[in-house]
C-alpha cells in the first residue's frame, strides 16, 4: 500500500496586499499554505526584500556593512539609487533613525522633506520607517503622510500609542500601515482590529511582529509570527490573514557579533562573512515563520536569500 | 415626530425646492444645460446630492433630474384634519431641502464667483468662506478620524449678544469642536458677532464662517458627507452607508439660536437623517425619543449658559482631558513612594483619623463635569504635622455608566493618587490612609488636587463609562462622619450584590485571554463565582473591561444552554473555548479538577491538586516555599502545569475561587480539602470558617491540615484520621 502524507487542510487566505504604485509596484501575500508548503497550497506571490537606506551617516556600522554604501552613505538620495541601480532593489525602505528624540531629534519636516527627496527619486515601492518612538513618529509619519499625499507609501511602525493618528492620515493620503506589536499575537489581533474599526481598508495593512536577530530572540519573534499565520490559515482568524514584515536588517547589524573584528573575537569565523550570514540566515528562518516583506542591509546576503527563495519556489 | 415640527419642515422644504427650481430656470435660461456649475476644488461635485444619490452634478443639465427628485421626495403640506406618522416623510423633506440647497449655493458660485473667499480664512472685509475644498476636507477630515476633532457644531442663526456668541465658540473649541456658522438671527450673524468681539474665525481657529444665509448649512452636511467617502470609504450613492458613518463618526450637532423658521425646522430635520440631533435655544416642540439620532432628537429651550454642556450629552460626545493640572510631577515613577515620618505634613485615615472613599454613579444632570470642591481645611490652612479626618466622595454620571462600576472605579483611587509625587496613599473603603509630605505642599499642592487627578484619570481611563466626574473633599468631622455613614450603607449594598450573584443568576460570563502572550491556549472563564485564576479578575472587572475596551482580552460569553451544572459546562462556554484556544480545546469544566480542568497560564494564585492517599485535595499558594504533600513545591508544580496546557488533576485556582460555593463542586467542594499551607489557611480563615458552617461542617476549618501537621500524605493521613475528616468517607477522587 502506497504511504499517503498526511495533508494539513487549509481553511484561510492571506490578503494580497499591493506595495507601491505603478510599473514597479509589487503584490505580496495571497498564500493559502504554510511558507513553502507547496504540495499543500499555494504561494503565489514571492516574499518581497527592500533595502535599507538610512537618512543620516550611519555610525559605528561594521566595515562589511558599510562597504558596499561608503560612497553614498551620507546622501540617502543616492544610496537608494545606488541600491537600485547596482544591486537591483526591488524595495527601498527609509529608515528614520535621526528623528529619535534621545538622538539627533531632526524635525518631521526635516523627515518629510527628506522623504519627498528620496520618493521622488525612485520608482519602486518606499517603507518610511520611524525612530520607534510613538510620539516622535506619529508627527513625523503625519507630516510624510501629507507631503507624500497618493504615492502609496508603508509607513510605520504603527502602534496601539498612535494607531489612530497614523491610521487617519494613511486613510487621508492613502498609504499602507505597519502595524507593530511586540511579540504578541494578540495584540497583533486587536491592532489590526482597531484599525480596521478606525476605516483603514484591508488591503492596506501589514504587520509588523517584531523580529529579533539571530541569537537575540529571534526564537520569540519565530513562534509568534508561526502562531499569526496557524490562526491566520486553519483557525479562520480572519484579523491575522495579512502579510507580514520583518524589519531584521537593523538587528542584525546591530549585534556585538556581526560588528567584531577578528582581533576582538578571533573564533567567530571571517569578519567579512560573519554578518553577511548572520543576516542571511535571520531572513531565511523569518521567510520560514511565514514572512512576506523583509527589510534587509547587504547585498550579499539578499543575493544569498534571492538564490534561496528561487530554488524553493520553483514548482 | 411632534406634528408641530413636521409641518413646519414640510413647509420649509417646499419653500426651498420652490427657491430652488426658480434660480435654475434664471440661470438656465441664461448659461444653458452645458455650462459648467458646482463647488470649488473638489472630486465630490455637490457632494450630499453625490454622496446620497450618487448623481455627478457637473453642468446646469445635470440639475433638472435632481430638481424633479426633490419633488418626488417632498410629502405634501400637512393639512390639519390628518394625522399620519409623520417621521419618514419628514425626514425626507430634509433631504431634498438639502439636495435643493446644494443647488441654490452652487447657482450662487455661477453668479457671483467671488462670493466666498475660496479658502480657510476671511479675506479682508469677506468672511464668507464657503464650501471647503478637498484639500481642507482631507487635512481636517484626518482630525474627524483619529479624534483630534471629534465633530462640529452646526450653528444657524446668533445668541443676543455678541459676548455669549463668544462664550458659547470658546466651550465649542474647548470641546475640540468645529463651529460651523451660517443663517441669521434677526440679521444678527454668529460670524459678525465673533468678528466684533475680536475672535478669530476660519479653519484654524475652527470657527468656520460658511455663509450668511440658512443655505449654508448645506457647506457642513456636505463636509460630513464627503468625510465618509474619503476616510470611511463609502462610495457615492450609498445613502444608508453615509448616514450610518456619520452617526456613529462624527459627533456632529445642529444648534439653532434664535426662533426657528420653516426652513430653519427643514435644515434640521435634514440633519436628524445624519443622526445629528438638534439643541435649540428656543421652546420648539421636543423630540425626546431615540431611534435615528443616538439619543434625543430635538431638545430645545436650553439655556445659553448650557447649550454646549447639553449638546455635548445629547450627541454622545466623549470629553477628553490631555493633561493633569497639579503643582506636582504625576506618574507610575512614583507609586511606591513612601512618606516617612520626618516629611509627613498632613496624614488621614489609617487608623489614626477617620478616613473613607467612595465612587457613586449619578443621573446625568446630577453631576457636573470637572466640579471639585473642599469642605473643610485644606493643606495651606493647617500646621505641619497636623492629622485631620478625610473624606472623598467621587460622583460619576455617564449613558455607559451601570452601579456595578462603582466598586471598580473606586478600587483606581489607590494607584492614580499614589501616581503623585509626594502623596502616599494605602488601602481602600474606610480603610484608607493618606500622607502628604512637606516637598509636595511647598510645591503647592492641596488636598483639591485630589480631585483635579481623579476627575482628569476617570476621563482618560474610563471615558467609556464615565461621561461626568465631580468630586468632593471633606475633611469637617461631622460631614466626613456623613460620607462615612452613606459609604457604610453603599458597601453593604454592594457586598451583598455580589454575593447573591451566582452562575446561574447571571446568563453572560466573560473571557480572559491576556495570558495568552505567554500561554498560547490558555482561556480563564470567568464567571460570578470562580474568579480567574491569577485573583487579578473578577466577573465584574471583566464586564466593565469590555464595556471600556471592546477588543480587549475580556469578551462577553452568552452561557447558552447548560451541559452539566456539577462540572460547570455550558454549550456557550464550550464553544468560545474551542475559538479561543484556537481550536486546541474542546471543552472546559469550571468546577472541575479532574474531568476537562480549565488550561492553566502560569500566573495562577495557588495550584490544587490531588492526594490519592488521603482521598482529598490540596492547595499551594505561590507565596509558600516549603514542600507540600503531593511531593512537590510550589515552583515545581507551576513549572508542571502551565503554558496553556490542561493538565487533569492539577487546577490554577485563585484564593478567592476557594471560598466559593462552586469550588471543586464535582469534586465535592471544600469538604475534599484536606491541606492547605497554614499561611493561606490564615488569609482566608473568617471566609472557610463561614463555609464550613454553611457545609454543616463547623470544625472543617480547623481538620484541614497544614505545614505544620505534616508536608508529605503520611504525616498528614493520621491526622486526617483522628479528626475524621470527610473526605475520607467521600467517594473516591479517581
Ligand atoms: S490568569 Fe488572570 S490575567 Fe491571566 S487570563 Fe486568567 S484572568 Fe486573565
Amino acid at each position: 500500500m502506497a504511504l499517503e502524507i498526511p495533508k494539513v487542510s487549509y481553511s484561510g487566505k492571506i490578503k494580497e496586499i499591493v506595495l507601491g504604485k505603478g510599473d514597479k509596484a509589487l503584490t505580496v501575500g495571497g498564500e493559502t499554505s504554510y511558507p513553502f508548503y507547496l504540495f499543500e497550497g499555494q504561494m503565489p506571490l514571492k516574499p518581497r526584500i527592500a533595502m535599507e537606506v538610512y537618512d543620516s551617516p550611519p555610525e559605528d556600522w561594521a566595515p562589511t556593512a558599510l562597504e558596499p554604501f561608503a560612497d553614498v552613505a551620507s546622501d540617502p538620495v543616492a544610496w537608494a539609487r545606488k541600491c537600485i541601480d547596482t544591486y537591483g532593489a526591488e524595495m527601498i525602505a527609509l529608515q528614520l533613525v535621526s528623528t529619535d528624540p534621545n538622538g539627533e531629534n531632526r524635525s518631521a519636516e526635516e523627515a518629510a522633506a527628506l522623504t519627498k527627496k528620496v520618493a521622488e527619486a525612485v520608482d519602486v515601492p518606499l517603507i518610511v520607517w520611524g525612530c520607534n518612538n510613538a510620539e516622535k513618529d506619529t508627527e513625523v509619519l503625519k507630516k510624510i503622510a501629507e507631503d507624500c499625499a497618493g504615492r502609496s507609501l508603508m509607513i510605520g511602525p504603527v502602534t496601539e500609542a498612535n494607531y489612530k493618528q497614523v491610521g487617519a492620515v494613511a486613510i487621508g493620503y492613502e498609504h499602507t500601515v505597519i502595524a507593530s506589536t511586540p511579540i504578541d499575537i494578540n495584540l497583533a489581533k486587536q491592532l489590526n482590529i482597531l484599525l480596521g474599526n478606525l476605516g483603514v481598508p484591508d488591503g492596506r495593512i501589514l504587520i509588523d511582529p517584531t523580529t529579533g536577530a539571530l541569537g537575540y530572540g529571534l526564537e520569540y519573534g519565530y513562534s509568534v509570527m508561526e502562531r499569526i499565520r496557524m490562526a491566520a490559515l486553519t483557525q479562520e482568524d480572519e484579523r491575522l490573514q495579512f502579510p507580514m514584515i520583518c524589519n531584521l536588517g537593523k538587528e542584525v547589524w546591530k549585534t556585538k557579533e556581526a560588528k567584531q573584528s577578528r582581533d576582538e573575537a578571533p573564533k567567530l569565523g571571517d569578519p567579512a562573512k560573519r554578518g553577511v550570514l548572520m543576516e542571511a540566515i535571520t531572513a531565511q528562518l523569518v521567510l520560514a515563520a511565514g514572512a512576506d516583506i523583509l527589510i534587509m542591509r547587504h547585498p550579499e546576503s539578499i543575493a544569498l536569500i534571492q538564490d534561496m527563495l528561487n530554488d524553493l519556489l520553483a514548482a | 415626530m411632534s406634528k408641530i415640527i413636521c409641518s413646519a419642515a414640510i413647509r420649509g422644504a417646499h419653500n426651498i425646492v420652490d427657491k430652488a427650481e426658480q434660480k435654475y430656470q434664471e440661470v438656465l435660461d441664461k448659461w444653458g444645460p452645458d455650462h459648467p456649475v458646482g463647488f470649488p476644488n473638489t472630486a465630490y461635485y455637490l457632494p450630499i446630492i453625490y454622496g446620497i444619490l450618487g448623481v455627478p452634478v457637473s453642468k446646469l443639465g445635470d440639475v433638472r433630474p435632481v430638481l424633479e427628485k426633490c419633488r418626488s421626495l417632498l410629502p405634501p403640506l400637512v393639512s390639519e384634519k390628518v394625522w399620519l406618522p409623520y417621521l419618514a416623510p419628514t425626514l425626507e423633506a430634509g433631504m431634498a431641502t438639502f439636495f435643493a440647497e446644494e443647488i441654490i449655493e452652487a447657482i450662487r458660485y455661477l453668479e457671483y464667483p467671488d462670493f466666498y473667499t475660496k479658502q480657510e480664512d476671511p479675506i479682508g472685509g469677506n468672511i464668507w468662506l464657503g464650501a471647503a475644498d478637498d484639500i481642507i476636507l482631507r487635512k481636517r477630515g484626518v482630525e474627524f478620524v483619529d479624534g483630534t476633532a471629534p465633530g462640529f457644531a452646526a450653528i444657524l442663526g446668533a445668541p443676543p449678544t455678541k459676548e455669549i456668541a463668544a462664550e458659547i465658540a470658546k466651550e465649542l473649541q474647548e470641546k475640540n469642536l468645529y463651529v460651523f456658522m451660517c443663517a441669521e438671527n434677526n440679521g444678527v450673524r454668529m460670524s459678525e458677532q465673533l468678528v466684533e468681539a475680536g475672535v478669530q474665525i476660519g479653519w484654524p481657529t475652527r470657527l468656520v464662517s460658511f455663509g450668511p444665509d440658512y443655505t449654508a448649512t448645506v457647506f457642513a452636511m456636505g463636509f460630513a458627507t464627503r468625510a465618509a467617502m474619503s476616510f470611511g470609504g463609502i462610495k457615492p450613492g450609498d445613502f444608508r452607508g453615509n448616514l450610518l458613518y456619520n452617526k456613529n463618526r462624527i459627533f456632529a450637532f445642529a444648534m439653532p439660536l434664535g426662533p426657528v423658521s420653516d426652513e430653519w425646522y427643514a435644515n434640521a430635520a435634514g440633519a436628524i437623517n445624519w443622526g445629528f440631533p438638534v439643541i435649540a435655544d428656543t421652546p420648539i416642540p421636543e423630540i425626546l425619543p431615540t431611534g435615528i439620532c443616538t439619543y434625543e432628537h430635538v431638545v430645545s429651550n436650553v439655556p445659553h449658559s448650557e447649550i454646549v454642556q447639553r449638546a455635548v450629552e445629547v450627541r454622545g460626545l466623549k470629553v477628553t482631558v490631555s493633561k493633569i493640572d497639579i503643582p506636582v510631577s504625576y506618574g507610575p515613577a512614583f507609586e511606591g513612594e513612601r512618606i516617612r515620618k520626618d516629611d509627613l505634613y498632613l496624614e488621614c485615615g489609617g487608623g489614626k483619623t477617620k478616613g473613607v472613599e467612595l465612587t457613586v454613579s449619578r443621573d446625568l444632570d446630577e453631576v457636573e463635569d470637572g466640579h471639585v470642591e473642599m469642605i473643610g481645611p485644606d493643606l495651606d490652612q493647617i500646621k505641619d504635622g497636623s492629622k485631620l479626618p478625610f473624606a472623598m466622595l467621587i460622583e460619576v454620571a455617564g449613558r455607559q455608566m451601570q452601579e456595578d462600576f462603582e466598586p471598580i472605579l473606586e478600587r483606581q483611587i489607590h494607584h492614580l493618587v499614589n501616581y503623585a509625587e509626594g502623596i502616599m496613599h494605602i488601602g481602600q473603603r474606610a480603610i484608607m490612609w493618606l500622607r502628604v509630605g512637606k516637598a509636595a505642599v511647598e510645591k503647592g499642592f492641596r488636598l483639591k488636587h485630589l480631585g483635579t487627578i481623579i476627575h482628569a484619570k476617570y476621563h482618560q481611563e474610563f471615558g467609556a463609562i464615565c461621561d461626568k466626574v465631580q468630586v468632593k473633599i471633606y475633611t469637617e468631622e461631622a460631614k466626613v462622619d456623613e460620607v462615612l455613614a452613606l459609604a457604610r450603607k453603599v458597601y453593604e449594598a454592594r457586598d451583598k450584590r455580589v454575593d447573591r450573584m451566582t452562575d446561574e443568576t447571571e446568563e453572560t460570563f466573560y473571557s480572559c485571554t491576556l495570558c495568552q502572550s505567554f500561554a498560547p491556549s490558555h482561556v480563564c472563564i470567568i464567571t460570578p463565582e470562580r474568579t480567574g485564576m491569577c485573583g487579578a479578575y473578577n466577573w465584574l472587572d471583566g464586564k466593565a473591561s469590555y464595556e471600556i475596551n471592546p477588543t480587549g482580552p475580556n469578551q462577553p460569553i452568552v452561557k447558552g444552554e447548560c451541559i452539566d451544572p456539577v462540572l460547570g459546562k455550558w454549550k456557550g462556554t464550550d464553544e468560545f473555548i474551542f475559538k479561543a484556544s484556537r481550536q486546541k480545546f474542546q471543552t472546559a469544566s469550571a468546577y472541575s479538577l479532574v474531568h476537562d480542568p480549565m488550561t492553566a497560564c502560569g500566573c495562577f494564585e495557588c495550584i490544587a491538586t490531588i492526594l490519592p492517599l488521603c482521598n482529598g485535595v490540596m492547595i499551594v499558594n505561590r507565596d509558600y516555599l516549603g514542600m507540600t504533600p503531593c511531593g512537590m513545591k510550589f515552583t515545581t508544580l507551576a513549572g508542571m502545569v502551565g503554558g496553556g496546557e490542561v493538565t487533569p488533576g492539577f487546577l490554577g485556582v485563585s484564593k478567592h475561587y476557594i471560598a466559593s460555593r462552586k469550588f471543586l463542586l464535582a469534586e465535592g467542594g471544600l469538604k475534599r480539602v484536606v491541606w492547605m499551607p497554614q499561611m493561606l489557611k490564615k488569609e482566608l480563615e473568617a471566609k472557610l470558617k463561614s463555609r464550613g458552617e454553611e457545609l454543616g461542617i463547623p470544625n472543617l476549618f480547623d481538620i484541614i491540615a497544614d505545614d505544620t501537621k505534616g508536608t508529605t500524605e503520611e504525616e498528614i493521613l493520621p491526622f486526617l484520621e483522628e479528626a475524621g475528616h470527610p473526605a475520607l468517607t467521600m467517594e473516591s477522587i479517581l
